[in-house]
């Protein structure tokens, strides 16, 4: 009887490593690098830069999770001033910042941000745009605040994207209520969103005229995604996110799509213990990637332009938790090699590829970095 | 099966004794007005412990972990920490303002970054009285809020 046991349970352990992936895919961590590079200092002496991009004549527009929106150009900083009333507690800050891809014909940058709007104690995020004017920030509508207002201190999310047919897509996380939000598409919180530039709802949104429904949400049981970007190729939303204790995983965007979380997961509680027995189940969907242990992945870049041919379409993710880059090699939709890239940096806050073709890195305590190739 | 019940049974006894004469105990000191005090603040302090643990789950427990080991090399370990017990004001002070820089904790040096956090007094010295007295960390003094406010930038 004994025996029989003995074999069943080799069974089942076996027939689970072959249906489920290993950690990491069983791919190894390589510290050897593909591409020959440098890193050089572009802006010093940031708290916590969370999100960056470049404005049409260069200048870097970063967003402090203090709350202060930074304007840098030819090694000056400018504190932008008139910017939305930031909710600041644990992980909820100034989040994100993205142009339109018409930014140069309309001028829109978008921005996440936590924000204590509307009732109740606490914040949640918010999705807003607004024009630069000089130095300051002019013309701001709010276009989606997630609701209730919470003083959860984590999962606020939030990272922005835009894809090739001009829809935006952003993140916002759990807001610490794994066992309520993630799973009910009536309430924010886990999930991805999509609307129109101009905060609208796509009449083709997934849960469009189902009752109860959040209608701007376009996929759900995420916990917290802090990274996203469009795949330059196949022009889908890929995004990363934080597990708890291992179970950090890089998704594809579907529409309408279970990512499963907190039902399947490959982590476990921050405490060690187990909150469900499943990796897998009908009707969800499997990461294209996942880390045990967690690297904390936060800003993720596909590696676009011309600088770094031997890296080109493939991923870059940040690691909070370890200090480096990691480089997700990509045989089609298939993470197929894991690379270390600047090792030893320090807390990896973002990671996007500039208009320039460099690589660079935001650093919390630091600033920011970037790569050259040598 | 027969023994382990039996176990049981004494131990759940001997637990039993052991609280009741703590509450005997507490019944003839509380006669004093010293033991008053005391029993009130350690009210206080399970009061503040249980809202800081609400702290604790929310911000804090991602790096350092649910056991408080946190994570070697990347974030120091709270529990058994040389820093919660001899450096009491540098602790309160990095739950308040975030903590950045190198600093060395039971031998081993860590240079992270720890971000202002956005808690109120109140929660500093929740989730200070939490952190100081779970796992097997003991701490004879309460951090009180005016401990807290006292201590600045």
């Amino acid at each position: 009887m004994r025996f029989f046991l003995l074999i069943v349970s080799a069974a089942v352990l076996l027939s689970c490593r072959s249906e489920h992936k290993d950690p990491n895919d069983g791919l190894a961590l390589d510290s050897g690098t593909t591409s020959s590079y440098r890193i050089e200092t572009v802006v010093p002496e940031l708290n916590n830069p969370w999100g960056m991009t470049w404005l049409p004549d260069g200048a870097m527009l970063i967003t402090e999770k203090s709350g202060e929106l930074i304007h840098f150009k030819d090694g000056k900083k400018t504190q932008i001033k008139d910017t939305p009333d930031i909710y600041v507690r644990g992980q909820g800050g100034f989040l994100d910042v993205v142009l339109h891809p018409n930014y140069k014909t309309n001028g829109w940058i978008y921005f996440t941000h936590a924000s204590s709007e509307g009732g109740g104690e606490g914040g949640n995020t918010k999705l807003i745009r607004a024009k630069l004017d000089g130095d300051r920030l002019t013309n701001i509508e709010s276009l989606y605040k997630a609701t209730p207002n919470t003083t959860k201190g984590q999962h606020f999310g939030s990272r922005i994207a835009f894809d090739k047919e001009g829809y935006l897509y952003f993140s916002v996380g759990d807001r610490g209520n794994r066992d309520v939000n993630p799973q009910d598409i009536g309430r924010d919180g886990g999930k991805i969103y999509r609307l129109h530039d101009d905060g609208r709802i796509p009449a083709d949104n997934p849960f469009v005229g189902v009752s109860g429904a959040k209608e701007a949400v376009y996929s759900y049981g995420h916990r917290n995604p802090q990274g996203m970007d469009l795949h330059p190729i196949t022009g889908e939303i890929w995004t990363h996110e934080h597990g708890p204790k291992g179970g950090d995983e890089v998704n594809i965007i579907k529409k309408g799509a279970n990512y499963g979380w907190p039902v399947i997961s490959y982590g476990v509680n921050y405490s060690g213990t187990s909150f469900t027995d499943l990796t897998e189940k009908e009707g969800m969907e499997q990461p294209v990637h996942y880390w045990v242990p967690s690297i904390a992945p936060c800003g993720m870049a596909f590696v676009t332009g011309d600088k770094f041919p031997a890296w080109k379409n493939q991923l870059l993710v940040g690691s909070l938790k370890f200090n480096y880059v990691e480089l997700l090699k990509l045989d089609g939709n298939k993470v197929v090699g894991r690379e270390k890239i600047a090792d030893g940096i320090g807390r990896v806050r973002n990671v996007r590829v500039g208009p320039n073709g460099y690589i660079y890195i935001a650093l919390e305590g630091q600033g920011i970095v970037r790569l050259l190739p040598n | 099966m027969k023994k382990l019940l039996l176990i049981a049974t004494v131990f759940a006894s001997l637990v039993a004794c052991k609280s009741d004469q703590k509450e005997e105990n507490d019944q003839s000191s509380g006669v004093k007005l010293g033991g008053q005090k005391t029993s009130a603040s350690k009210a206080d302090l399970k009061a503040s412990m249980e809202r800081g643990e609400e702290v604790y789950t929310s911000l804090c427990v991602a790096c350092h972990m649910g056991n408080g080991q946190g994570v070697k090399g990347a974030f120091p370990p709270l529990d058994g920490s040389n820093w919660l017990t001899e450096k009491r004001a540098e602790s309160i002070h990095s739950v308040k303002y975030g903590q950045q820089g190198e600093i060395v904790v039971n031998g081993e040096t860590y240079n992270g970054v720890m971000a202002p956090l956005g808690l109120s007094d109140q929660e500093v010295a929740d989730v200070l009285n939490y952190v100081m007295n779970s796992w097997s960390n003991t701490q004879d003094k309460m951090v009180t809020v005016e401990e807290v406010k006292a201590v600045t930038k």
